[in-house]
């Protein structure tokens, strides 16, 4: 029978999750409001073409066809949606965008991972100064002290250092690709053997180093100087010590790293790139950055862009015990009371009306719930 | 998924744990716990700051792939067949072995036809087959592919070999090599993020043992 079953991948949500998530929501939603961000909302189905720039690795997409014929996807990514949205509309720039919706990607069968994934985020578009980031920044240290109790490390990177980098050594656009791709994936046997073609360049032994390329900040800088990078680096890195100076100053009490051996979120990113985690934590927390030629591909002119996106589902996993979200009080009254009724469920935070067509059944409610009954009905029996 | 400080280590069970605990111990890891193992599939060592879990191959990359372990140990072959996108530290330069096409003397790889070809590994048999430009029929095979030409289930198999004595026993032949495979060290991606200086510590006393091995040959 499978009219009962869920498809793989998914899973319904209740209880105590689905009260803690929509608390984050809220929590989350009210500060988009706060900053004066637009609330956006785009269609769960998308035109597969809109995805075109996406990186799916081993992911794959929900498919399905319209009445032409043509291939539909269910979203597997916000921005892109977003980016289709304001080069058909003509929205005057700039716009502080926020959103909160579900994504899909099919993740391999039967590993235990779910397709659907909740994100909140902000795109902020039409915006080329570093004030970008640095708000999206704010909003992410803000929100994960506000909303988990374990620390979250700020790890920020550069979209365009690695290819800076190996641009630097060869014109090779094939072999570009496959040391980066070695370094990225840090499948060091492979990567090593990639770059002992250039045992003799005076950028070998930065090489060999690379793929520990991440950590706290003056280590890395440190690593940095002594380098013989190509010139090509130095604006992103200027950058770079430039944001955590920023950090140190703005929000002390924020751990914050570098990474320079990593790949950025998606191909589409130009500029700084940063991500959080905690140490509880089995995923990336939140991760953004900047994408100056994300429009370039539905439109011929680019807008500088930041965008950050949070995984709610984490989230929601980490804020785990801290809400309960049981009635403690549940109200049972007479038809005729329900003004009074209600007046009691305004004054109880965690009340709730019974609908138990009577007392007997009223107790039996209050039994599930391992809540105490308030019985308006005793009350008018007195009086009476 | 909720993680610890402690680094919990995925070795796969069997021939690759044999072949990994002398490295392990030369690395100054304490085994005594996995080597009086008995029935019992995880270790907390009381003295280093380790966690190990046994499992078969496939299962670690899982594990991996979930954040259930931080690390992992298991052969390359595994690794390509199920798509492990976790990071891959150190060649541990055991377990060494090779992938081959392989049938009965009278197969002609030359041959016009769709060819069937049985194996456990079919993503890289397909990957195989792709590079040569030759559409194959694959069927799935779980254990002694060695059968599947020999019982007429198919033309030839793509399998690992490590001497070629089983093949040759079973009166087949090699008609190609693929990749090579060794066993392993793979660090989930977010984990070497999390405990970096416990993770660099462990590869790089595993790094020191394997080393020399591997300037002997």
């Amino acid at each position: 029978m499978l009219s009962n079953l869920l498809p793989q991948g998914t899973r319904d949500e209740f209880g105590s999750r689905a009260a803690i998530k929509q608390q984050l929501i809220s929590v989350i939603q009210a500060h988009f409001k706060q900053r004066g961000f637009a609330s956006i909302a785009t269609p769960l189905l998308e035109n597969q073409a809109v995805f075109a720039p996406y990186e799916i690795g081993n992911y794959q997409l929900y498919q399905l066809f319209d009445q032409d014929g043509q291939t539909l996807v269910l979203r597997p990514d916000m921005t892109l949606p977003v980016a289709r949205f304001l080069s058909a509309t003509k929205v005057p720039l700039p716009q502080k965008f926020s959103y909160v919706g579900d994504i899909f990607r099919v993740g391999r069968r039967l590993s235990g991972a779910y397709n659907q994934i909740t994100q909140a985020g902000v795109e902020l578009i039409g915006y080329s100064s570093i004030k970008a980031e640095l708000e999206c920044l704010t909003l992410a240290n803000r929100l994960s002290a506000e909303l988990i109790d374990d620390a979250v490390e700020i790890e920020l990177g550069d979209a365009q250092f690695a290819q800076q980098v190996v641009a630097s050594l060869t014109a090779d656009a094939t072999q570009q690709a496959a040391i980066k791709q070695a370094l990225f994936n840090k499948q060091i046997p492979q990567y090593q053997a990639l770059i002992a073609a250039y045992q003799d360049e005076p950028l070998y032994d930065f090489l060999q180093r690379w793929p520990r390329l991440f950590g706290t900040p003056a280590t890395i800088f440190a690593q940095l100087a002594t380098a013989p990078l190509p010139a090509s680096v130095q604006t992103g890195i200027d950058r770079l010590k430039a944001v955590v100076a920023w950090m140190q100053q703005t929000m002390p009490q924020q751990a914050v790293s570098v990474d320079l051996s990593s790949e950025a979120p998606q191909s589409y990113y130009t500029g700084l790139t940063f991500r959080g985690y905690s140490q509880a934590g089995a995923g990336y927390l939140f991760s953004g950055g900047r994408y100056d030629q994300l429009l370039a591909n539905f439109q011929a002119k680019p807008e500088p862009a930041v965008g950050m996106g949070l995984d709610v589902d984490l989230l929601t996993e980490l804020a785990g015990t801290t809400t309960t979200t049981q009635p403690q009080t549940l109200i049972y009254f007479d038809p005729l009371q329900w003004s009074q009724a209600e007046a009691y469920l305004a004054r109880q935070p965690q009340a709730m009306l019974s609908l138990a067509p009577d007392l007997a059944a009223a107790r039996v409610e209050a039994d599930q719930l391992g809540a105490t009954l308030i019985d308006l009905t005793e009350g008018a029996d007195d009086e009476k | 998924m909720m993680k610890n400080n402690r680094l919990k280590i995925a070795l796969t069970k069997g021939r690759v744990e044999q072949q990994v605990l002398p490295l392990l111990e030369a690395a100054g890891i304490d085994c005594e716990l996995v080597r009086n193992k008995q029935r019992r599939l995880i270790f907390d060592s009381t003295t280093q700051p380790y966690e190990f879990i046994l499992a078969k191959g496939p299962d670690v990359t899982t594990f991996l792939e979930r954040g259930a372990a931080d690390v992992g140990i298991v052969g390359s072959d595994i690794l390509v067949e199920h798509q492990s996108t976790q990071y891959e530290l150190l060649d541990l330069g055991v377990g060494e072995c090779q992938f081959v096409l392989a049938s009965t003397p009278d197969f002609d790889p030359q041959a016009p036809q769709r060819k069937i070809i049985g194996t456990k590994y079919p993503l890289i048999t397909k990957r195989y087959f792709d590079r040569l430009g030759q559409d194959v029929e694959i069927i799935k095979i779980e254990g002694s592919v060695e059968l599947a030409p020999l019982t007429g289930l198919a033309d030839a198999i793509v399998d690992i070999t490590e001497t070629g004595t089983t093949l040759r026993e079973n009166n087949l032949q090699i008609y190609d090599y693929l990749q090579p495979v060794s066993t392993r060290l793979v660090v989930n991606r977010l984990a070497l993020k999390q405990q970096q200086t416990a993770i660099y510590d462990l590869v790089d006393r595993l790094a020191a043992v394997v080393a020399p091995k591997e300037s002997a040959k």
